[in-house]
């Protein structure tokens, strides 16, 4: 009987598992060890609800509800000096809770201090965007959206940027695989050829070690060329060594190496 | 390097004999092999390298072009995306007959390292292929070197013989 | 048998008929000057631009899938490809994360080398960042001179890892190898000469009338567009904010090492040339002092971490229980703590980070790249409106973009 391999999530497992194996955990301190984000962390709590806040290398991680996103992102640039939304994106916890995690990565220059904004929503929501307070999040959020299907509201151009127009499926969810689905793997052809020249291309090799000993249309063994198509499967014949257009070419000098000066030093 | 005489290149369905006049045509053609500048990625950083001042490609009569309609050498230099496969065909059309195409660098030749979604497993799935240079990045002296047998390979050709078609045209 | 394709000229996917004097001209994705596959949709009022679409993607090769799928020491080479004029930068900024992530402490000498790694990587995107600008506006000297002291820079990296432009030579815990004979004595003959280097790009440049008028007042950055755009690196020094995170958060041995951060207020594309070649002068500035860090140092090369990191490759012959854990690390992968982190480092172009979520398996279970070549990309859409066609090309050319990076 086959494996079974879950669909929900098709990122590559280890195939080996140790049953006593607890993995440690990365320290997470209390916030209040450290008096500027302990301050931030009160501004934001005063007027939101905050579900969890901690310090983790170095970085105050915010836990907040995600309909507070451009609430707490707009007091964060306003009033605490948070001045740049150096990244944005998602994590799919679909397989495990169904839902899907946001993280704004906000730096303050003046305080020298990075926070992540961190909340959740369900597969089939939508969030606010915060273009309106970052232009850098008009991007972000569109990859955001490209990656993951997350719709973006009030989002001027929301449109596929880094995959294609006319692309299915959102690559970095946990259920798309790697090497892409049907779709994928024949976009290129059906786009230049049309889908009847499926046949005539063939299938991609997606083994990166397949070698096929008898293959001449694409290969050749050094020293024992035949000509293109020709079938080995019998042997191929000796070539006797010859040097490459020995006999000289037409209307070429040879370099001779006697007559050439030879820079050793680069004088530098 | 490979210091053997290449016979499958002389065996492709070419004649035998070939004339003076083929000669001649042959040594315009394989000496002043223009490219068209493709820099998808990496290796493109490598062919501009072996265009400038230390290796110096113009002494080969291979000088960069930015036009397809000028160009009859395209040096397919990086990953080939899925999004892109549409312009390199289109540029591939554009580009005028005899034109010859060397794949360079890993990714080109069978999508390399990137095995995923995105990534076309290989230009020759889209283009006809004439020379697959290996490397990731190669070296500019592998691409010269790969220019000098695409060179032997225009002389050994007849002048008159349109391309055939390799693998899918 | 010819086979047609159904591919048809563009122009038919665009329609013409419209009742205003507008124009909309497609800048790539195979352009020679886009310094990469950047495709922009230009909206244009006779030669003035007013509205610009980038489009991105064309380099697009799913690197964070990729990372998903792989164990962190698998991935290490593919930061490489991402921003591949300075790899070492993109393999630091990762190996950074994952040790800050663990935990770990790397031995000085390697902290030393990874110095020299930075700071040559970037002399070497800098000079490429001259050169291809030179280029596209027009001054064919300066690209052969600078390609001409890239070569030396690669020349000096090849002794070290062997490779000429995807290096690999950052390891999770340290580095792999110490460095060659000849290395610190090429280097400082490298530098010596390199001010004189400088300044004959700058005697060709500074004063070219061409060069001035398509570099200076085009391209304006203001700071709050800067700000708010996530620019980072030159162009966020070039619009006014002093912030190089080498300074204010520094990693490695920055805080041991002298150094100024060159600033400007004008925000035009002149400033930007004018930071990159004195943050040339800085780099060169802090691989003297480095250098004479390199004596002194004691052997140890990668941290000491049997959990995570192999053992020294004679401990490995050696003994049986460090092959052991040789074999282990290789085929399942070091596991990391659960946690998360994000990590950011001043590349050549700017503020790369890696955020890492680890779920203790031997594969990260979210990687996201910041790359800062994307945000500087997406700034073209609110800087070209306004400008002139002949300006895009040097607007691309200072924002140092690279698909690699841009796309991942």
């Amino acid at each position: 009987m086959r494996a079974y391999t879950p669909k929900d999530n098709v990122q590559k497992k280890p195939y080996y598992t140790d049953r006593y194996w607890v993995a440690p955990q990365v320290a997470k301190h209390e916030v209040s060890s450290d008096a500027v984000f302990a301050r931030d962390l009160e501004a934001i709590s005063a007027k939101f609800t905050v579900l969890e806040a901690y310090i983790q290398v170095d970085q105050m991680v915010v836990i907040i509800n995600a309909e507070d996103n451009f609430g707490v992102i707009e007091l964060m640039k306003n009033s605490l000096e948070y001045n740049q939304l150096s990244e944005l994106s998602a994590i799919d916890w679909l397989a495990a809770e169904g839902k899907f995690e946001i993280f704004y990565q906000m730096l303050s220059m003046s305080k020298r201090k990075r926070v992540r904004i961190k909340c959740k929503i369900d597969e089939k929501e939508s969030i606010q965007s915060v273009e309106k307070l970052f232009r850098s999040a008009d991007w972000s959020e569109r990859e955001m959206y490209d990656m993951f299907g997350i719709v973006i509201n009030n989002h001027p151009f929301m449109k596929r940027i880094l995959m294609p127009d006319d692309w299915e499926g959102f690559p970095l969810r946990k259920t798309y695989p790697l090497q892409g689905d049907e779709f994928a793997s024949w976009y290129e052809v059906d786009k230049i050829f049309g889908k009847e020249a499926r046949e005539i291309i063939g299938p991609e090799n997606r083994d990166p070690a397949r070698v096929d000993r008898y293959d001449t249309e694409r290969f050749a063994r050094l020293g024992h060329e035949v000509p293109r198509g020709a079938d080995i499967s019998q042997g191929e014949p000796d070539t006797p060594l010859v040097y490459q257009e020995s006999e000289g070419v037409f209307l070429i000098e040879k370099f001779d190496a006697e007559k050439s000066v030879v820079i050793s030093d680069r004088d530098r | 390097m490979a210091q053997h005489q290449v016979n499958y290149l002389k065996d492709g369905g070419l004649p035998v004999a070939l004339t003076t006049i083929d000669k001649v045509v042959n040594w315009g053609r394989s000496n002043s092999l223009w490219a068209l500048t493709y820099g998808l990625a990496c290796c493109g950083i490598e062919m501009m390298a072996s265009g400038a001042s230390r290796y110096d490609f113009d002494r080969f009569g291979t000088i960069f072009r930015a036009s397809p309609r000028q160009a009859e050498l395209m040096v397919v230099a990086g990953t080939l995306t899925k999004k892109h496969a549409e312009f390199i065909r289109r540029l591939y059309d554009q580009m005028t007959e005899p034109k010859w195409v060397i794949s360079m660098g890993s990714c080109a030749n069978t999508g390399g390292m990137f095995n995923t979604y995105a990534t076309v497993q290989g230009v020759d799935r889209v283009i006809p292929v004439d020379l697959y240079l290996p490397g990731c990045a190669p070296r500019p002296e592998t691409l010269q070197y790969g220019v000098m047998l695409l060179q032997q390979k225009i002389r050994r050709e007849s002048a008159s013989r349109a391309q055939k078609p390799k693998r899918l045209m | 048998m010819q086979q047609s394709n159904r591919l048809r000229p563009f122009f038919e996917n665009i329609t013409f008929d419209r009742a205003d004097n507008e124009m909309i001209l497609n800048f790539g994705p195979q352009h020679p000057s886009a310094h990469g596959q950047l495709r922009l949709m230009l909206h244009m009022q006779q030669e003035q631009i007013t509205k610009a679409h980038p489009d991105i993607g064309y380099l697009h090769r799913g690197m964070e899938k990729m990372a998903e799928n792989m164990i962190y020491n698998e991935f290490m080479p593919t930061t490489d490809r991402m921003d591949y004029i300075a790899s070492s930068s993109n393999n630091y900024g990762f190996a950074l994360a994952v040790e800050k992530l663990i935990g770990l402490d790397v031995p000085r000498r390697a902290k030393v080398i990874r110095m020299m790694l930075l700071e040559t990587n970037r002399l070497m995107s800098h000079l490429f960042w001259l050169a291809t600008t030179a280029l596209d506006i027009g001054a064919m000297t300066v690209f052969l001179f600078a390609f001409r002291e890239r070569e030396y820079l690669m020349d000096l990296i090849e002794d070290y890892c062997g490779a000429r432009l995807t290096h690999s030579a950052v390891r999770i815990g340290g580095v792999p190898l110490d460095l060659p004979d000849n290395f610190i004595p090429d280097l400082r003959k490298f530098l010596d000469k390199l001010p004189e280097n400088i300044k004959d790009y700058e005697d060709l440049l500074d004063s070219n009338r061409i060069w001035l008028m398509r570099m200076e007042n085009v391209g304006v950055i203001s700071t709050e567009m800067a700000l708010s755009w996530g620019c980072s690196g030159v162009m966020l020094r070039a619009s006014g904010v002093e912030w190089d995170i080498r300074k204010e958060e520094p990693y490695e041995l920055y805080d041991e090492v002298e150094f100024s951060v060159p600033v400007s207020d004008k925000g035009d594309n002149y400033a930007r040339y004018k930071l990159y070649m004195a943050e040339m002068r800085e780099s060169s500035k802090i691989l003297y002092q480095v250098l004479d860090m390199y004596e002194g140092t004691q052997p140890a090369l990668m941290a000491h971490a049997p959990q995570y990191i192999s053992a020294p490759k004679l401990d490995i012959m050696t003994q049986n229980y460090s092959l052991m854990q040789h074999f282990v690390l290789v085929t399942q992968g070091m596991r990391p703590p659960v946690g998360e982190v994000y990590i950011p480092t001043e590349s050549p172009k700017g503020e790369l980070g890696y955020y890492i979520n680890s779920q203790g398996d031997a594969y990260p279970y979210r990687l996201k790249l910041r790359a800062p070549s994307f945000w500087h990309t997406g700034i073209l859409t609110d800087l070209l409106p306004g400008h002139y066609i002949p300006d895009v090309v040097s607007i691309i050319g200072t924002t140092n973009i690279v698909f690699g990076e841009v796309d991942r």
